[in-house]
């Protein structure tokens, strides 16, 4: 290769990574999940300094979106710094304030997190952006209505937690059934979750398991998306993949889904490249 | 001083005040044309009117004449940051120390004159050593600047009404021939104390200098201020922006001289008529630094936005630092490096701590809050959210508590006991439980199904009941029945936190059951 083209090929590289600015970049702090084909996915795992989007797969799924965003924080906040976590008024009246043993138990500990209450949605947006772009938070939580964090909103944002080097993450609340889903609107977000609890195991004497999230990221722009079913434990911090389980999300459609046998789930290995809605489920 | 607009009056026209006095309307205030006609101050209005059929009245409004005041005195803050006030209608400024700044003492006095003039406002001014030299020579004598020390030449022609006496002391002197204080200022102090008592000592005392007269100021006298004057007034907000932010920097210098830091500031801005707009900004810890103290401010002016009108401009803007706490200088240029390498340093907290003061400013101190735990067992109080500013740095506080209970793990709740592989708390409380219908194989058994919000859950699996006993002084109110709580998975893996409240057959007949929170 000659010099000169050597030159283009340099030029073009630093103009795509120019466009591409709203990615983070490849020495941001990664958060891992713990789960190997999860970080895999992500290509170390999810990117601080860079937002990301969370939301329910249905109304009732809302404590889990939550508990997600919470588990993720709590990890996010394990090299220190403190978190933010931005709530409209409306949000706290129809989907329950934060529960101070709740957050404790989840491993987010609210001696490092600080609450704001907006009158507005609008004010939420304000208030994640000057919340991002201080070095010194670790993890930004805003609930956030889908139509508030539109493409410009989202952007600015974007660009707030590329600057301050915290992990952005968009709470979407609980949308009323007829609602858009949040993934219909477009975002500049890293990531897009949706999350719907899922039965976990029992434990040893009958009791219920570990908090179970099944995820579906349908959104990923350092990877391939697929769809996981992850346990929290919240003595330790950590994700691991659960595999006793009866029963998958729900389709959004609520149309059927295919069978998969229980014993012949691949370990580790279930989720799916491509189509945001992998096609197995297991009836429960 | 004093000023009365009445809307149906021309401005020559005769205008009366009026206010009932021993059963009877009578005239309290006037204007030039109404004191030009022969009236009296004390006059019934019905004499007046036999006089003046068409005299102008209008009634007496106290409080429309304390807000008056109080915008005057508001004002006259230009002036000196003490002011007080001599009620019904006069003000008192010391301005020890402020009269250079316009020119002498002499030059002060026109100036507010000239400016309350400008506004409307009739009003005499008179400078002296003491606060009752000046009371008297402001509202009797004629001279406006009483030289220093030369209060007793000043007062002796003045009428004994000068030295604020009651009305009644002032005739029971004035039936002894006692009429200016030219005639008591001589007497024997012993009889005069045994016969009028021991104030008209004291006024005496006062107004000569012999006795200490303290000033009250209306508001609390600040321990750094910097302000500026504008012969062209500001009205743009990037105008007033810029400015707070020089100010600040002065103040920083000051407080960084003393090691002090402000916790709370306000910047008064001072319209050309009169408003004056009094904005503050509280901290979570001290801060000297210029341009956070010029953020708080544009944060705080956003959200003031409208409220505060510049209308003609504003001539002169003051920053004062009301609250300033003990701040030792921080070397922060090597901590700086911290973040690159991961950790969180001081700088950080100092940043942290910023961000809590701007988000405060800007959506108001009581929205920013930490939670605190509690020390109750009454789930929907286990954590008040107390505001962040308020909370005197978490770590520490941990780490104290640490020391004192070195054994215990303080970040785990008591309910955490519990030995789970799921949190026995939710993640999100609802203030108000929402009421479910649930139905229970046995009566005090767990639920096996349950509507929330109508759709239909069935119970996969339960945990419970955790039972609650509601404090026992509650009884009297409606909150005593005792809750069992469930910690409940329905088919879909909704995990809810549901109680029974009342214990069946003991406490209530039907219990009723409600949904307190959801889990992760």
């Amino acid at each position: 290769m000659s010099a000169e083209s050597s030159e283009t090929l340099h030029a073009l590289r630093r103009t795509v990574a120019d466009i591409t600015a709203g990615l983070p970049g490849e020495d941001g702090r990664l958060v891992s999940f713990g789960v190997t084909s999860l970080d895999a996915a992500l290509a170390g795992g999810l990117a601080c300094g860079a937002l990301h989007e969370i939301g329910p797969t249905a109304p009732l799924h809302g404590g889990a979106a939550a508990g997600f965003a919470m588990a993720m924080a709590a990890r996010a906040l394990r090299g220190g710094g403190q978190a933010v976590w931005i709530q409209p008024d409306f949000n706290v009246s129809e989907a329950g304030a934060l529960y101070g043993p709740g957050l404790d138990l989840m491993g987010l500990s609210t001696e490092r997190l600080v609450i704001l209450r907006v009158p507005r949605p609008r004010d939420a947006l304000w208030a994640m952006e000057e919340a991002l772009k201080c070095r010194a938070a670790g993890a930004v939580v805003a609930e956030l209505a889908s139509e508030a964090a539109d493409l410009t909103a989202t952007r600015r944002l974007a660009l707030a937690a590329r600057e301050g080097g915290g992990l952005g993450l968009i709470l979407h609340p609980n949308t009323a059934p007829d609602d858009q889903p949040f993934c219909s609107q477009p975002s500049t977000a890293t990531t897009r979750w949706e999350v719907a609890s899922a039965r976990g195991a029992r434990d040893r004497f009958g009791g219920l398991g570990p908090t179970t999230f099944a995820l579906s990221l349908v959104k990923n722009r350092r990877g391939r998306t697929g769809q996981w079913r992850l346990s929290w434990d919240h003595h330790e911090c950590v994700f691991a993949t659960s595999l006793s389980l009866p029963v998958a999300p729900a389709a959004r459609d609520g149309s059927p889904r295919n069978v998969l046998p229980s014993n012949e789930w691949p370990r580790d290995e279930w989720q799916h490249d491509g189509q945001p809605h992998a096609p197995f489920v297991r009836a429960g | 001083m004093g000023s009365h607009t009445h809307p149906s009056c021309a401005p020559d026209e005769p205008l009366v005040v009026t206010r009932l006095v021993k059963s009877a309307l009578r005239i309290v205030a006037m204007d030039d044309a109404a004191q030009g006609l022969g009236l009296r101050l004390g006059m019934p209005l019905a004499d007046a009117r036999a006089m003046y059929p068409a005299l102008a009245v209008a009634e007496s409004d106290e409080h429309a004449d304390r807000r008056l005041l109080d915008t005057v005195a508001d004002w006259c803050d230009r002036y000196t940051p003490l002011v007080g006030l001599d009620a019904p209608d006069g003000l008192v400024l010391d301005i020890a120390g402020c009269a250079h700044l316009f020119g002498g003492e002499a030059a002060l006095g026109r100036d507010l004159l000239e400016r309350l003039a400008a506004q409307g406002l009739h009003a005499r001014a008179a400078v002296a050593d003491t606060v009752g030299c000046a009371f008297a020579v402001a509202r009797f004598g004629g001279a406006s600047l009483v030289p220093p020390g030369g209060m007793r030449q000043a007062l002796m022609p003045l009428p004994m009404a000068a030295l604020r006496l009651a009305p009644e002391t002032v005739e029971a002197l004035a039936e002894l021939g006692l009429k200016r204080i030219a005639d008591l200022i001589d007497l024997p102090r012993a009889p005069l104390a045994a016969r009028f008592g021991e104030i008209l000592v004291r006024r005496l005392d006062q107004a000569l200098g012999r006795e200490d007269e303290p000033i009250t100021p209306r508001l609390p006298v600040p321990s750094y201020v910097a302000e500026q004057r504008f012969p062209d007034p500001i009205g743009l907000e990037r105008d007033v922006l810029g400015t707070i932010a020089r100010l600040a920097a002065q103040l920083g210098v000051a407080m960084e001289r003393h090691q002090d830091g402000a916790r709370l500031m306000q910047v008064a801005l001072f319209r050309t008529d009169n408003k004056v707009y009094r904005i503050e900004v509280g901290t979570g810890a001290p801060v000297r630094d210029a341009d956070r103290i010029g953020r708080l401010f544009a944060d705080r002016l956003a959200m003031v936005g409208d409220a505060c009108d510049p209308g003609f401009g504003f001539d002169m803007v003051r920053l004062a630092a009301l609250v300033t706490e003990r701040s030792e200088p921080v070397q922060d240029g090597f901590a700086q490096g911290e973040l690159a390498r991961g950790g969180f340093g001081r700088a950080d907290d100092a940043e942290f701590s910023h961000l809590i003061d701007r988000l405060g400013a800007r959506f108001g101190l009581r929205r920013v809050t930490r939670l605190i735990e509690q020390d109750t067992h009454i789930p929907e109080y286990a954590f008040a959210a107390v505001p962040a500013h308020a909370v005197r740095r978490s770590e520490n506080a941990g780490r104290t508590r640490q020391l004192l209970h070195p054994s215990s793990d303080i970040r785990r709740p008591s309910s955490d006991t519990q030995d789970s592989l799921s949190p026995t708390r939710p993640v999100r409380l609802f203030g108000r439980p929402e009421p479910v219908e649930a139905v229970a194989e046995v009566p005090d058994g767990p639920p096996a199904r349950f509507r929330w919000r109508r759709v239909l859950h069935e119970v996969a699996a339960a945990e419970g009941p955790e039972r609650i006993a509601m404090e026992w002084w509650r009884d009297a109110d409606g909150h005593a029945l005792t809750r069992d709580y469930f910690r409940v998975e329905s088919r879909e893996g909704l995990r809810v936190w549901l109680y029974r409240e009342g214990l069946y057959g003991r406490e209530t007949p039907a219990p009723r059951w409600f949904l307190h929170g959801l889990f992760g």
